[in-house]
């Protein structure tokens, strides 16, 4: 009988237990992200993984699945697959390419959230979000413009689009702050993913006598480039792009953009678990932390420049004669303060034609940036069409 | 000493044929499941996943009818080609010439055109356009004795670049923002799917209808001789007077027209409009190279390879998703796979015996 009463504590213990974890996992929220390219590059999709391993360690309910180098052809399937037969709660879909199949979804699933990434389209229960890099580029202006010797600076670009050409804007007015001589040329290589093809435009871009490289493109290509002229006693300057690329062109590197989409998806989920998500448009800058100054998460601007970069003056209006180095700070402690205290796209603002595009006084709304195709004074060319 | 003697099989019976398939899959699986040890998962488990992941439900099944569509019409103009040993590995080019001819038609004539007119416009382009990128190779093999191996593979290239300057160029939409897409295809132009569902059954009804017509030509007519013939011995094909340059330019038509179709299909039934050459087509081309030898590059059997493949690419997201591999292994898998098939292949056509002998 004893034996019996222990048996039954025993029982009613494991049973008890085994009902608690029912519990726990009935609380358990599962989030889907559907990559565009592989978690193993050093571009966008490993960025986002990157972001999606931060919430798993922040939130401890977290439960998550991703699918990399999803065809944006796929995506609809993939996405079913997700809400089907793996009952996710949410889906991320991290490509604008995945914007109309989204949308679809959303509507064939109403009990389900989605948040698309980079697109413009919001549905009840489809929010947006995206974290734009285009102050560090600004930021990178100020640093190639102050630094380039023969006021011939490159730009290898993926596809002329909107995103593109705000970040190649960007960066061609924060060179033309530092330095009203030096011209940005671009070179379009149109792919995402192109080290071969990034490497000929680099190449061909020193060749020109451009000594100073920016791009956007998901390998450390052009700082390869860079890295190796330098070695070879030509000082090129570069920027890396994304991810922090600075361990492949020690030399080279001077600065970057680094995007966090981590805090992001820590709100996301956090607000979905606390029932107080709305399908907002979320557009993170430097003032949230989703836009990060820097070749590498430990080093904002590379010790090997900075002596060069605090040498060189620039007359401002707002803090006088100041050098690049301590402007570049400035500016990056204003826009941590928002987007109110410094933008780059104030007016007065002529693209390369002359035509005034943002008046003076004004400031471009986020629907100019995000239409954004003409070239600003300082870059030489014209967009593709 | 080991002595190894190859000899060509005299003749190859039914059975010896399908038990040489089989063995072929088994080995080529049992090769997979120890790429899967090797990067930690359980081999079982993950073929087991594959399988259930892709015909294991109603929505793994409908995925996998979807998929099947292209590579079952690519591979049946894929088998007639290899039957008349030209080995076009340009159905990716094909495919795509198809789509972009289909939706030049569909932009500019669809808004002014009903869907019964518009649908099948957009088809026979789209079968012209493949069939002309087909035609190339064909030419230039005959007239000038370039390797086709060479330059089908090489024209897939020239062709996803074309594509590629149409939408970043004169085609870009002007409803995309500047993405490098076409405007969307008219409503009338636009196939539609069995509810609930992907399946574009348009082209789904014209695969079969293709592997039907296709199946009579090679078995039941004087040119589907003629294709065989060529096949098996060109000099017998030249003294029996088969015209040898019409014969592989019409084979080369029929293999990049139907590509064209399925590339067609695509847009017009799951994209809507052109976008980047990989996403267009997602290698159906090169895929559809292993439907074909599955299928011993028999028509009818390619339906079956076709959903054979297509279910391991669907079910490669399920191993993706409940054991974490990368992407790539889908494609390792299918790789794999052709590897077995060949072998099994060489080791049917010919008799090999191992003798011990001394000295």
């Amino acid at each position: 009988m004893r034996i019996f009463g222990h048996l039954m504590v025993v029982l009613a213990i494991l049973l008890f237990g085994a009902g608690c974890e029912k519990d726990k996992s009935s609380e358990k929220l599962k989030a889907g992200f559907i990559y565009v390219g592989p978690v193993g590059d050093y571009g966008f999709s490993h960025a986002h993984d990157v972001g999606r391993k931060f919430a798993m360690e922040k939130l401890p309910w977290l439960e998550t699945t991703f699918i990399e180098s999803v065809a944006e052809s796929d995506s609809a399937r993939i996405i079913d697959r997700l809400v089907q037969e793996q009952k996710m709660d949410v889906v991320f879909t991290a490509s604008f390419g995945y914007m109309d199949d989204t949308v679809k979804a959303s509507k064939k699933y109403p009990n389900q959230k989605f948040m698309h990434c980079s697109g413009f389209k919001q549905t009840e229960n489809m929010g947006t979000y995206f974290a734009d890099l285009y102050q560090m580029y600004y930021l990178n202006g100020l640093m190639a413009g102050a630094l380039t010797k023969t006021d011939k600076i490159g730009y290898v670009a993926a596809f002329p689009i909107p995103e593109l050409i705000r970040h190649i804007d960007a960066f061609a007015l924060g060179i033309k702050a530092a330095n009203p001589k030096a011209k940005l040329h671009v070179r379009w290589i149109y792919a995402w993913y192109g080290p071969d093809k990034a490497k000929e435009a680099a190449e061909s871009l020193i060749a020109e006598g451009a000594d100073t490289l920016a791009f956007t493109e998901d390998t450390p290509a052009v700082i390869e480039v860079g890295q190796a002229h330098t070695e070879k006693g030509k000082q090129i300057y570069t920027f890396s792009h994304y991810s922090p690329m600075q361990a492949y062109g020690k030399d080279s590197v001077v600065s970057g953009q680094l995007v966090d989409w981590g805090g992001m998806y820590v709100k996301v989920l956090q607000d979905i678990k606390d029932g107080t998500w709305k399908n907002e448009d979320m557009w993170w800058l430097a003032e949230q932390k989703a836009a990060i100054l820097g070749g590498s998460f430990d080093e904002t601007i590379n010790a090997k420049f900075v002596d060069e970069l605090k040498a060189y003056k620039i007359n401002t209006k707002d803090f006088g004669s100041i050098s690049a180095f301590d402007l570049v700070e400035k500016r990056y402690a204003q826009m941590k303060e928002g987007v109110e205290v410094f933008d780059p796209f104030t007016g007065p603002i002529a693209d390369n034609k002359g035509k005034i595009r943002i008046p003076a006084g004004s400031k471009a709304s986020k629907g100019d940036l995000l239409s954004m195709m003409y070239y600003v004074d300082g870059v030489e060319g014209d967009i593709p069409k | 000493m080991l002595h190894i003697k190859v000899t060509d099989r005299e003749s190859i019976s039914n059975k010896r044929s399908v038990m040489t398939l089989i063995v072929s899959l088994i080995a080529g699986m049992t090769a997979m499941g120890l790429i899967f040890l090797m990067s930690g998962a359980n081999p079982f488990y993950a073929i087991f996943k594959i399988f259930s992941g892709s015909f294991g439900s109603r929505y793994g099944m409908m995925e996998t009818i979807t998929k099947a569509i292209p590579l079952i019409l690519i591979g049946a103009g894929l088998a007639i080609a290899y039957r008349a040993k030209f080995w076009n590995i340009g159905a990716e080019g094909q495919l795509l010439a198809g789509a972009i001819a289909g939706t030049w038609v569909g932009l500019n004539w669809g808004p002014h055109l009903p869907s019964y007119l518009i649908v099948p416009l957009m088809f026979i382009f789209g079968f012209a356009g493949g069939a002309f990128w087909g035609a190339i190779p064909a030419v230039l093999k005959i007239r000038y004795s370039v390797n086709e191996v060479i330059s089908t593979l090489m024209l897939n290239y020239i062709c996803a670049e074309i594509l590629m300057f149409l939408i970043v160029g004169p085609w870009k939409g002007k409803t995309k923002f500047g993405y490098p897409y076409t405007d969307d295809l008219p409503a009338s132009a636009i196939l539609s799917t069995i509810t609930g569902t992907r399946i574009h059954y348009v082209t789904l009804l014209l695969g079969i209808i293709t592997v039907i017509i296709l199946g009579i030509v090679i078995y039941k007519t004087r040119f589907g001789y003629e294709v065989r013939v060529i096949g098996e011995n060109t000099h017998a094909a030249r003294y029996a007077g088969i015209n040898f340059f019409k014969a592989t330019v019409i084979i080369m038509v029929i293999s990049g027209g139907v590509a064209g179709m399925a590339g067609i299909g695509e847009v017009a039934g799951l994209h809507h409009y052109l976008l980047y050459p990989g996403s267009v087509s997602s290698g159906y081309g090169f895929t559809a190279i292993i439907v074909a030898w599955l299928a011993k590059l028999n028509p009818f059997f390619v339906i079956l390879s076709g959903l054979f493949f297509a279910g391991i690419l669907v079910g490669g997201d399920a191993i993706q998703i409940s054991l974490g591999l990368p992407a790539a292994t889908v494609q390792v898998f299918n790789g794999t796979l052709l590897v077995f098939l060949i072998m099994g292949d060489y080791f049917l056509k010919n008799k090999i015996t191992l003798k011990w002998a001394k000295g």
